[in-house]
């Protein structure tokens, strides 16, 4: 226990990191608190596109609410939709890529197969289709989101595996007689965990402004409800004539991924087993 | 007396000279133009298409037998001298030019009109511009097969047509649009489905090249039929979707000539260079949300007044739009002959609002879903700006953004409760009010699914009146009858507004739409960077 | 090995037989047709021009006949025709695909050029000021939405400074490319720089490495001979996956610099429901996108030996 502690201490990234992703997530749960204006109820075209002063820190909207309200209220959508997202892509993406990679044969064949498709439709087709055979809603954006960037980390969980089953040590472990399963998770995955990491990790990036795309399209969040991507995603022909109205979500934006990229770079440096040495 | 003559001899030396100078002077250059809307163009064969994209560039290719006037607010005579209208103004004897020539050289006679309209009627074509050349007399035995031309369309000689109508309207409104221009029928056989791609017509300009999503280019024909003109040698159509993209290519003098947005509007109308080079114009466009009147508390004539009155439309159109629009009073805008000059439209009134909810029975008020698109001025954006003020009333307004083609399929099954549209008010007030006919269902454009005996008995009266201004009389009525049932909410009509460099000459304001530009007239001074 | 490449290039087969089931399935069940679409939002046709427009395109034939015809078609190499365009939807993509590639091209150049050295620097570096940086420039690139970062290029570059050309495709020449290329490249230059990164440090974690250089070899020769190599792999499938998607994505960077590329072309043939440009510009992309992950696939070898394709597959 004391070792963990020492080693997370060592880890600066881990914990700046983590501490930004903390506030974030403090942040969307405390929204009503926080949040000095409704994001949606207090809305007064008499005060539309004010620039930042003291009643107003981030200025307000194009419909005269409180941009810094509709940041801090805008946080539950859009991490919920970059870390639910991203999680699934992962996650399915680990256990395909891997298993093709480690077992090869028709199995690799298949899952190469299903990855093209999926790398190859536009996610745009998808959400269209998505919205007409289920309709619309929040789960359904996840599906349309976690369902469709995962071939990205499984070709790259692929390719890693690939070059990493024949080294040495895997050969050590099967000789070991460690079953496949063990061999794949223990031995494989923490030693490619780097790249998995550092694509679902600024994929959140991706997955919060594609969210807005498919908004547009019906899917998902729907007016006056803020989201991130959204509010940039409207804000886009007024970019130079009232520039506060995309700075502040791309900020948010930005700073969410820098966290979570610090957060997954940390927790590369603690789950590789090589790297502990190193620190030891 | 010989001093006086030498006098004038001279003089009239003189302004001849001057003239043919000055037309020298607005010779040459080229024009820098936009294409706005949407994507790339489709087709440049002017019965095959159905977008205002592809207009805005056919009407430079090709020409009508009418044309728009902006100075009269109603098409005249492009393709004929003169035209004589028989007493029961049914058949119209038009003497065409004489110099019009197609780009490939040949004389326009009367045989191009007859193939070209019989080729839009034909089902082989499938022409959207149907609709236009119905008008004449045997149109539909054609279209059915049962007749192998069109009765009601006469060749007297080369030079003079002879057409027939069926009831009595102005039929320039339907054969002024560029989807019914006319066509070399050799060109189009030989070219067959690449004529939408390498278009040949009798218009100013001869097309040149297209870059698929980039640019069309258009080369002035020489031998157009209107002296002097075209002024320009090259004009460019820039496929240009994005307005902020827009913005900067014209700052930079890449564009001679923008629409502008609303969020660019107040920029430019405060810069003192641009603005004083701004075309402004109601456009025959009116914004409104379109109620289902089959819907619960819609149904109810007094809960959509008081809908109207519960919404301060003009903070909307002043804060939201910045003033790019031009407050409504009822379905036709000023701009529209038929335009009720002297009526009022709903004033923000919130008390009264509460009233006639009241008196409706929705005094604890009621939720209601509104449809629209992205689009920032006419999508759920403007719908989002109605939540805090219907809630004053008591009313929900939930926006649901919808894709267009997804939007557009349930308009048109009446399968909602309201949705946020533009829809065409214009240039011809009968057609443009005959949308709310009872008789006319939602997928032909009767949205609310309005129904009122009153309102049809003033069309039916407008249709059959000969007398003009009898005519606008009922058709104000008309549009006064609907303003009170007010099936939809009047949001706005479009205010459509342009920006040039000072050396651009000649623009007009076209009310139809003011990208619909006719650059035959437009010249371009020695400011220009591209004037030679 | 070449046994390995006709396999492949068989299984391509299968691949782009079973997309366009499903495209052709999920475009047909979209709410609204091309006839609904066709004036645009706010032009409507009446409803016996849209009959009569219907047949002719064949829409109103069942759903398997009309599978059976376009596939019928596509083993021929006919992709159709536009419902719109009354064009061949091989001409329309035959036209567009090239500045397409030409900037998707660019835009990794660009990408690997500068983001394989800095993710390089920044794992033999880490935790200095470059690493900080890189990973600062990194975050941004994702986080920037493309269509303001070409916004803001097209601002200082065209208006300010007034060294390149605001937009449009002109001869295809290296000036109009710039900006397109940049803005498209910005964020994979970015994840590529992250992942070559994470890959260099991991491989330097590797036992191997560290033996190599308790061996005594220079630090130099280890970063070269061996890092170099094995992450080379991760790098190669980055730059594959990027570009495969690349070619369908370049939409708003197209409409912004008015390029006549394929991706607008796409996207607004699916706005019109125009289903066989729809379906032509989806199978393109595909083909590129396999074509690329091929060779990838097969420089893997050409690398590292190790990996043996024949060998995993028997």
């Amino acid at each position: 226990m004391k070792n963990s502690i020492l080693k997370i201490k060592n880890q600066p990234n881990l914990v700046i990191g983590g501490f930004i992703t903390a506030v974030i997530i403090f942040m969307a749960l405390f929204a009503e608190v926080l949040s000095p204006y409704h994001p949606v109820n207090d809305a007064d075209l008499m005060v539309s596109e004010e620039p930042p002063q003291i009643s107003y820190l981030m200025g307000t909207d194009d419909q005269g609410r409180d941009i810094l309200s509709r940041v801090i209220y805008g946080s539950r959508i859009s991490l919920s939709i970059g870390i639910v997202t991203q999680l699934m892509n992962t996650i399915i993406g680990i256990i395909f890529g891997l298993s093709a990679g480690y077992f090869g044969k028709w199995w690799d064949d298949f899952v190469m197969g299903l990855t093209n498709i999926m790398l190859s439709i536009p996610s745009m087709i998808f959400a269209l289709a998505i919205m007409a055979l289920i309709g619309p809603g929040l789960i359904n954006l996840f599906i349309a989101l976690g369902m469709t960037n995962w071939a990205y980390t499984c070709r790259i969980t692929r390719s890693q595996v690939l070059f990493t089953k024949s080294l040495d040590y895997i050969n050590a472990a099967k000789a070991l007689g460690y079953s496949n399963t063990r061999i794949m998770f223990t031995q494989i995955l923490p030693n490619i965990l780097g790249p998995i990491l550092v694509i679902g990790t600024l994929g959140v990036a991706s997955a919060i402004l594609m969210e807005a795309s498919l908004s547009f399209l019906g899917l998902g969040i729907q007016p006056p409800d803020p989201s991130w991507g959204g509010m940039l995603a409207t804000a886009r022909e007024q970019m130079f004539t009232a520039p506060w109205l995309s700075i502040f979500p791309g900020l948010a934006i930005f700073i969410t991924v820098l966290g979570l990229n610090l957060f997954g770079d940390g927790l590369r440096d603690i789950l590789d087993p090589h790297s502990y040495s190193k620190i030891k | 007396m010989k001093k006086i003559f030498c006098f004038l001899l001279s003089s009239i030396i003189c302004f001849c000279f001057f003239t043919t100078n000055a037309q020298a002077a607005k010779k040459g250059g080229t024009f820098n133009f936009i294409a706005p809307y949407g994507g790339d163009l489709s087709s440049l064969d002017p019965h095959k298409t159905n977008r205002s994209q592809d207009y805005i560039v056919i009407l430079n290719i090709h020409r009508s037998l009418y044309i728009w006037s902006s100075e009269k607010g109603k098409p005249v005579l492009a393709l004929a001298d003169s035209v004589d209208i028989s007493k029961d103004r049914l058949t119209y004897t038009y003497h065409l030019k004489k110099n019009i020539k197609f780009h490939n050289g040949r004389g326009v006679t009367a045989d191009d009109f007859i193939w070209s309209y019989q080729r839009i009627l034909n089902p082989k074509t499938v022409s959207s511009s149907v609709r236009n050349i119905r008008i004449i007399e045997g149109a539909d035995d054609f279209i059915s097969g049962k007749s192998k031309s069109i009765k009601g369309l006469k060749k007297i000689d080369n030079y003079t047509l002879q057409i027939t109508l069926k009831d009595v309207v102005e039929p320039g409104f339907s054969l002024y649009p560029p989807e019914v221009a006319i066509l070399p029928k050799e060109e189009v056989i030989k070219r067959g489905d690449g004529f939408g791609v390498s278009p040949v017509g009798c218009g100013p300009f001869k097309f040149s090249k297209w870059v698929k999503g980039s640019e069309v280019v258009l080369e002035k024909f020489n031998n157009y039929y209107e002296p002097q003109k075209p002024y320009l040698n090259k004009v460019v159509y820039k496929i240009m979707p994005e307005a902020a993209s827009r913005d900067i290519a014209f700052k930079v003098k890449e564009l001679d000539a923008t629409i502008v947005g609303s969020v660019n509007y107040p920029e430019y109308k405060r810069n003192p260079d641009i603005s004083k080079n701004m075309l402004e114009i109601a456009e025959l466009w009116t914004r409104v949300i379109c109620f289902n009147v089959d819907y619960g508390p819609f149904k109810n004539k007094k809960v959509r007044q008081a809908v109207n009155y519960a919404i301060n439309t003009k903070l909307i159109n002043r804060k939201l739009l910045k003033g790019k629009a031009v407050n409504p009073v009822s379905f036709l805008p000023p701009t529209s002959p038929a335009f009720s000059e002297n009526v009022k439209g709903y004033e923000y009134n919130p008390e009264k609002a509460r009233q006639l909810l009241k008196e409706a029975g929705y005094e604890k008020g009621f939720t209601f879903e509104c449809l629209g698109t992205d689009n920032s001025t006419w999508g759920v954006r403007a719908v989002e700006a109605l939540i805090p003020m219907l809630r004053k009333v008591g009313i929900t307004v939930k926006p649901v953004r919808m894709e267009g083609a997804a939007m557009a399929t349930r308009a048109k099954t009446g399968n909602f409760q309201a949705l946020i549209w533009s829809l065409d008010s214009g240039p011809d007030p009968l057609s443009a009010l005959s949308r709310w006919k009872s008789d006319n269902k939602r997928n032909g454009g009767n949205y609310c699914g309005y129904k009122s005996a009153v309102y049809d008995n003033y069309l039916d009266l407008a249709r059959k009146t000969t007398d003009e201004n009898k005519k606008l009389d009922y058709l104000k009525k008309a549009d006064q009858t609907f303003l009170k049932d007010a099936p939809v909410w009047f949001y706005n009509y479009n205010k459509a507004v342009m920006a040039y460099h000072p050396w651009v000459h000649g623009l007009q304001p076209m009310s139809v739409e003011l990208m619909f530009q006719d650059l035959s007239g437009v010249w371009v001074d020695d400011k220009s960077p591209r004037k030679r | 090995m070449l046994q390995y490449v006709v396999k492949r290039i068989l299984l391509f087969i299968p691949t782009i037989f079973f997309i366009s089931l499903i495209m052709f399935f999920i475009l047909n069940v979209l709410p609204g047709d091309a006839t609904t679409m066709s004036g645009g939002l706010k032009r409507q046709l009446d409803e016996q021009t849209t009959a009569n427009m219907r047949k002719q395109l064949g829409l109103d034939q069942p759903l398997h006949i009309r599978y059976f015809k376009y596939m019928k078609g596509i083993v021929k190499g006919d992709f159709g025709k536009s419902y719109l365009r009354n064009e061949s939807v091989n001409l329309l993509i035959s036209e567009r695909i090239m500045p397409t590639l030409q900037i998707s091209l660019a835009a990794i150049l660009i990408a690997v050029g500068i983001g394989i050295p800095l993710g390089f620097i920044s794992a033999l570096k880490q935790g200095s000021w470059i690493d900080t940086l890189s990973m600062v420039t990194a975050v941004s690139g994702v986080s920037i939405p493309q269509f303001w970062l070409g916004l803001i290029l097209m601002y200082v570059f065209s208006l300010v400074l007034n060294w390149l050309p605001p937009q449009g495709y002109g001869d295809g020449g290296f000036m109009h490319m710039i900006m397109p290329s940049v803005t498209l490249g910005v964020g994979y230059m970015a994840l590529i720089a992250r992942t070559t990164r994470a890959a260099v440090i991991e491989v330097l974690n590797e036992d191997f490495v560290r033996t190599a250089r308790a061996k005594g070899i220079s630090e130099l020769a280890v970063n070269y001979r061996h890092v170099f190599k094995n992450t080379l792999i991760l790098i190669l499938t980055t730059v594959g996956l990027q570009f495969g998607s690349l070619v369908g994505q370049t939409v708003i960077v197209e409409k912004l610099f008015s390029w006549p590329g394929i991706g607008s072309l796409l996207v607004d043939s699916i706005f019109q429901r125009d289903i066989p440009v729809t379906q032509g510009c989806v199978l393109v992309i595909i083909g590129v996108f396999l074509i690329v992950n091929l060779v990838i696939d097969l420089l893997y070898v050409v690398i590292d030996p190790r990996i043996k394709y024949t060998e995993s597959n028997r």
